[in-house]
């Protein structure tokens, strides 16, 4: 059994509950007050997603200031079970329009019931694709329950389609694709400047507005595509002279046919109607690091510190990254600090114990520095020394892969043969950019 | 998309006190139930959630049953919603309302929208009423023939559901065998995925019952039915694949080339991006080829990657769910992600529970190649400002360095740790170099030099004290001033754990052997304060060196200081056994918790923690609230077998004086008393003792010494015990002038136990358990929850009496307290006696 959840319970922070929805009748009604005793109210809250209370497991998940927590009484699958919540609150995110917190659930407790009873019947996950569900529980609905009445026989049809994720019959005045590819890198560098470790997470998000039953094809210039493409038409590639990648892995959406892309290597696939995530992979071979961060830190007695950074943007000069923010530790006691900055601007923020460095228009192949002292208020008792977190870095660089990763062709196929407007993107961000000092 | 203006701003009632808002929405419902007025249903729908709102937060509203059913004769799909979800929620307490709602609901049953089918069909099924499952048969007979497929994936649900209300009506309508059609035919692959979710549970609790039934069971493994799926598997969504796979995963291929073509059958499934199909198409590889020992490992290569993305994608959560099953895997092959490590050091802000998983993973994977960059590694978070987990990675490089070969480069790291002179680091490395000398004796040269340089103030923790202790013991003629850090540490022999008093017993007899001039003073208190300990453990010890060194000085270094050799392997926590039954039920929660599931799932391996519905007042202190009975229990016992009959009457007197948690104290008064004579005894007969060697005996001389000296103090700790005469009388009359007369000695409240308050349904009860324990009682009063007594007391050796005053709330389970007595020196011991008298009852 994948997961029999016997119930689910969405709680706030202080242990109220703002849904609750029983599946099954095998766990005691008082299981959320377990689950406030011997989780919430402990110091256990956040060392362990997965409890063992009673004979019940609790799943739980922060997501803003809400907690979800899923009861089973079975050996029921981890996996499964938190891929489900997080399915379901995307479903929900994309019914109230972005938001998931305290107040849109209060807001919408009605339409959250609804679609509970619908994502899951007696703890079994059955439809959670927004795509569909939308089709037959719409806010329209409540509104004029007889104008809706007309669609719905036909979207429980499409519940259980064959092309489970498209509608039949679209059309669109305008037929245009968008493709963005958005890559976050993550870098661990210690002290010496050494790459400890170092990768790419990219995945490729696509917004379609396609008449019809489309047929789409993508070629990137990752290695194995190129081989391949080269080998079955029997000749050398065709004069593709630029980087080739290579993916370390690669997930689809469902919609990729997948026999094909392990035969022929390409990404072909009929796309849902609008946004969807096509792919995921993830590299960790030949990364481009777009800052090397060059940090300095003196202890100068017990009150006084030098801090100077240095950063570098190591893309090209006509580039230039978006919402640079660099933040160094400093200590705790940190009375004072001064400093200058040749770019951008800085600030003391004593709450995270750190300088944030902002820079707002970030170009190429520039380095600009911080230089500041710090002045700390002498302690007795603070006898150990100062452990320095790592340096972080947050940043948006547009038209960038860390990757290297390039759109080769994007081919859309249609019956009817219309003409359509392509555009790609390229956007490389921060993930988890630490320095160690 | 927002939601309806009005309605937006809901304000959530912070907390109604429920009844007067209940029969306001009573009146306003009946309004409105008759009324054709346009716009009714929009105040209709503001009704129902208020009233739906209040049911979230626990306000009972079953009252509005009938209204709230008189309201749902509307077209509106939301309302029927709002209503089916209240109905669903109070038929169970309200059987005989439900039935009110049979009548409408079979009727949108059959209404033409199948969405209204469907719902309708939902809702009845989830009645949970057990006299009303004869409706539900017809519905769910014509819903599973639906032309629709929606009704139909609900009819499906709805036959498992009336299975668990009635299994025999659910047979007898002979729905299983309707699944099993539906599921082999079925057009819609979520009629086909319910078909299976419902048929696995209701043939798997019949197959107890049935034969046909556990056939049934074999059936959905055997090969036909696994291709029908398998081929159409791509139908299926995220979560119906899931359970196929899993079904898959059980299934035993009769040839190999089946094996291999089902595997390239699945390969692309690889790369779905839901990470649970992910895992569970790994489960299927892992067991098909269990019994090809080169395909296995192919295998391992080529999930290898899937995994890695699995672990740095997703939220913390998911990735804690794929750690755990990596580790499981690593344990079996560590060498798959050996050159991968990178990819489990840790970030900065990640949650503790993913980086104590991935500390675990760089334990695993270390090998000769990649030590010394793990290592160093680990020693950076040695620095991290999240302790535990500072804690961990110390850990984590002293159980490498026990794996390890090449340890050199490991042990200046450990001993570098020492001198970091953080408390809690200290800690860890002092443990881990005591178990790395315990492996390795030849780095005790290196090791030595820097422990001796830690000052024994400066370790707190019991464990690293221990160890400490142990190396100090074990070293003794390397470090020049041992003995004086273990005379120092003996002189604060009560500040320390029982844990580090056995300790340090053993490593002053093993100091004394090496260096027996230096040691023996030591010797002599630690032996005297050691059978003077209150602990079990330490007592027996004590008195076991003791008796060893008075038999023969020789034999107890034999026994006490053997040569030892060095431990190979240390003991390996799980047996394989457990391993294999844990890999068995990969991607479960077995993983998780690393045990099999019976452990966790069987009511018999669980703890003595159990949900009680009746109860509910569920405390962090139920568990130690079971134990504590079950304790002074078993000291009662014993006591009773070591004294005589007569003297039962004190040692009753003795259990009622030793509070809630005096257990353990009270047992050791009892036999400090026989044992500190016989060792007296022991003393005087060694004194006889032919030649002990001139050393020794000169050392017990000194011993003598030390015990005679701290011996008086010793019988001085077991408390004065307080005895109370069983057959106490006074009249009333009496009682009421020294009540009047005595001024109020004591006045306090104390707690009863939960089960005390609750077994304190009248007066009666608790006049009887008193009066075990030589209260009497002599004027009682009052009703749950508010009760009022009069006790007294009198002195087993003198006339001179206690009398009590006790107001007892069972409801917040506090007692009020005035004692008085006419020997005021010993009102605090009586009441003493007397609350924890009161805090026992209801255990026994």
């Amino acid at each position: 059994m994948p997961v029999a959840a016997s119930a689910i319970y969405f709680l706030n922070l202080r242990g109220d509950v703002l849904i609750n929805r029983l599946y099954r009748d095998d766990v005691g009604g008082n299981m959320v007050d377990a689950f406030r005793m011997h989780i919430m109210q402990t110091k256990e809250l956040g060392t362990c997603p997965v409890r063992q209370i009673g004979g019940c497991s609790f799943f739980y998940m922060r997501i803003s200031n809400v907690y979800i927590v899923i009861v089973v009484s079975s050996n029921a699958n981890v996996a499964c079970a938190f891929k489900f919540v997080v399915e379901a609150v995307a479903l929900f995110k994309s019914y109230f329009g972005g938001a998931f917190d305290e107040d849109a659930i209060r807001n919408n407790f009605v339409l959250i019931y609804e679609l509970l009873d619908e994502i899951m019947d007696f703890g079994y996950p059955q439809n959670l694709s927004p795509e569909i569900l939308k089709l037959y529980i719409t806010q329209e609905g409540v509104r004029s329950p007889f104008s809706s009445k007309k669609p719905v026989p036909n979207a429980t049809l499409q519940v259980t389609g064959a092309v489970g994720w498209r509608r039949e019959g679209l059309a669109y005045k305008k037929n245009e694709v968008f493709l963005d590819i958005v890559e976050s890198v993550n870098l661990l560098m210690s002290s010496k400047g050494s790459v400890l470790r170092c990768d790419v997470t990219g995945k490729i998000l696509m917004k379609c507005f396609l008449s019809g039953m489309p047929d789409l094809k993508l070629g990137l210039n990752d290695k194995i595509g190129l081989e391949k493409e080269s080998q079955l038409k029997n000749r050398p590639t065709k004069r593709y002279h630029g980087k080739t990648i290579e993916l370390d892995d690669v997930t689809f959406h469902q919609c990729v046919n997948l026999t094909r892309f392990n035969s022929e290597k390409t990404v072909s696939f009929v796309p849902p109607d609008g946004e969807f995530e096509l792919m995921k992979y993830r590299i960790t071979e030949g990364v481009n690091l777009p800052f090397r961060v060059l940090p300095t830190i003196k202890e100068l007695g017990r009150t006084r510190m030098e801090v100077n950074v240095k950063v570098k943007s190591v893309f090209g000069a006509k580039m230039f990254a978006l919402g640079v923010v660099i933040k160094i530790p400093v200590p705790k006691q940190t009375a004072k600090t001064s400093f200058q900055v040749t770019s951008g601007r800085a600030k003391y923020n004593a709450s995270i114990d750190c300088l944030v460095w902002k820079i707002r228009k970030f170009p190429g192949q520039t380095e600009p520095t911080l230089s500041a002292e710090i002045e700390l208020i002498s302690t007795i008792a603070e006898k150990k020394s100062w452990t320095r977190p790592p340096i972080q870095m947050e940043f948006q660089v547009p038209m960038f892969t860390a990757s290297g990763l390039r759109v080769r062709f994007l081919k859309v196929w249609e019956k009817s043969g219309y003409n359509t407007v392509e555009w790609v993107r390229y956007i490389t961000k921060a993930g988890s950019y630490e320095v160690r000092c | 998309m927002a939601p309806p203006a009005q309605s937006s701003r809901y304000p959530s009632p912070s907390q109604p006190s429920g009844k007067g808002e209940v029969s306001d929405l009573r009146l306003q419902l009946r309004q409105l139930a008759g009324s054709r007025a346009p716009g009714v249903d929009d105040s209709k729908r503001e009704l129902f959630k208020k009233v739906i709102s209040y049911m979230t937060i626990g306000i009972d509203v079953s009252s509005l049953f009938g209204e709230m059913v008189m309201c749902s004769v509307t077209p509106d799909i939301v309302l029927k919603k709002m209503c089916y979800l209240y109905v669903g929620n109070y038929a169970k307490v309200n059987p005989d309302l439900a039935l009110l709602t049979i009548n409408f609901l079979q009727r949108d049953c059959k209404d033409q929208d199948p969405m209204i089918r469907g719902l309708a069909l939902r809702s009845l099924s989830s009645l949970r009423v057990a006299n009303l499952v004869e409706y539900l048969v017809g519905p769910l007979g014509s819903g599973l023939k639906d032309n629709n497929a929606y009704v139909r994936t609900v009819a499906v649900m709805g036959a498992v559901k009336l299975y668990h209300i009635s299994a025999s009506t659910c047979i007898d309508a002979d729905f299983p065998a309707t699944l099993k059609h539906l599921m082999l035919n079925d057009s819609d692959s979520q009629v086909v995925v319910n078909c299976l979710f419902a048929l696995q549970e209701i043939w798997n609790s019949e197959s107890s019952k049935s034969e046909e039934a556990t056939r049934e069971k074999e059936g959905l493994i055997s090969k036909p039915f696994i291709y029908y799926l398998l081929n159409r598997l791509r139908e299926f969504n995220e979560w119906g694949q899931c359970l196929v796979l899993e079904l898959v995963a059980k299934y035993v291929p009769s040839d190999t080339n089946e094996n291999f073509d089902i595997m390239n059958l699945l390969e692309d499934r690889l790369q779905h991006a839901n990470g649970a199909v992910v895992l569970a198409t790994i489960k299927v590889f892992l067991q098909l080829t269990l019994s090809m020992a080169d395909v296995h490992q192919e295998v391992y290569e080529r999930i290898k990657a899937p995994l890695l993305t699995l672990v740095s994608s997703g939220s913390p959560e998911q990735s804690y769910a794929v750690l755990s099953h990596l580790h499981l895997l690593v344990m079996r092959a560590p060498y798959i992600f050996a050159s991968d490590y990178k990819h489990f050091y840790c970030q900065y802000n990640e949650p503790s529970y993913v980086k104590k998983l991935k500390l675990e993973m760089l334990t695993a994977v270390a090998n000769e190649s990649n030590t010394y960059e793990i290592v160093t590694e680990l020693c950076e978070y040695a620095a991290n400002v999240d302790v535990p987990i500072a804690r961990e990675s110390i850990r984590a490089v002293g159980k490498i360095a026990l794996q390890q070969y090449d340890v050199n480069a490991i042990v200046d790291r450990l001993l570098q740790f020492l001198e970091m002179e953080k408390d809690y680091v200290t800690a860890e490395a002092l443990v881990l170099v005591k178990d790395l000398l315990r492996k390795y004796p030849q780095w005790s040269h290196d090791c030595i030099a820097v422990v001796g340089n830690i000052s024994s103030k400066n370790v707190q923790e019991p464990k690293a004290k221990a160890a400490l202790i142990w190396m100090l013991g074990e070293y003794a003629q390397d470090m020049d001033d041992a003995p004086y850090i273990l005379e120092s540490l003996v002189e604060n022999w009560e500040e320390d754990a029982p844990e580090v008093r056995l300790h340090l017993l053993t490593a002053i007899m093993k100091c004394f052997f090496r260096r027996p001039p230096e040691t023996q003073k030591a010797l002599g208190i630690a032996l005297a304060a050691g059978v003077a300990d209150f602990h079990q453990d330490v007592h027996d010890r004590a008195l076991f060196y003791y008796r060893l060194l008075q038999y023969d000085v020789s034999s107890a270094e034999r026994v006490v200081n053997p040569p030892k050799q060095a431990v190979s392997v240390f003991a390996d926590t799980q047996s394989n056994e457990i391993k294999d039954r844990i890999f068995d039920e990969f991607n479960s929660l077995s993983v998780v918790y690393q045990k099999p599931s019976y452990m966790f799932t069987d009511k018999d391996h669980r703890g003595p923690f159990e949900f009680s519905d009746e109860i509910g007042n569920l405390t962090v202190g139920v568990e130690s609230e079971h134990e504590v009975p079950a304790t002074s229990v078993d000291a009662n016992e014993t006591s009773d077998l070591l004294l005589s009959t007569t003297e039962k009457e004190e040692t009753r007197a003795m259990v009622a004086n030793g509070s809630d948690y005096t257990a353990p104290l009270y047992d050791s008064s009892s036999r400090a008393l026989p044992s500190q004579g016989q060792s007296e005894l022991a003393i005087t007969s060694l004194l006889g003792t032919s030649d002990p060697g001139p050393q020794a005996s000169m050392a017990i001389d000194d011993l003598l010494m030390g015990l005679d000296l701290t011996a008086p103090p010793a019988p001085a700790s077991a408390p004065p015990s307080l005895k109370l005469n069983a057959r106490a009388a006074l009249d009333a009359g009496s009682f009421q002038r020294k009540w009047r007369e005595l001024p109020v000695a004591i006045s306090q409240e104390c707690e009863l136990s939960s089960q005390g308050a609750a077994a304190l349904t009248s007066a009666q009860a608790l006049l009887q358990h008193m009066q075990g324990n030589s209260i009497q009682c002599i004027a009682s009063g009052g009703q749950s929850p508010n009760f009022k007594f009069f006790f007294f007391a009198q002195k087993a050796e003198e006339p001179s009496v206690f009398l009590v005053e006790c107001k007892i709330n069972t409801s917040t389970a506090k007692a009020q307290l005035n004692i008085k007595a006419e020997d005021q020196s010993t009102s605090h011991e009586f009441s003493a006696l007397f609350q924890s008298a009161l805090s026992r009852f209801g255990m026994s």
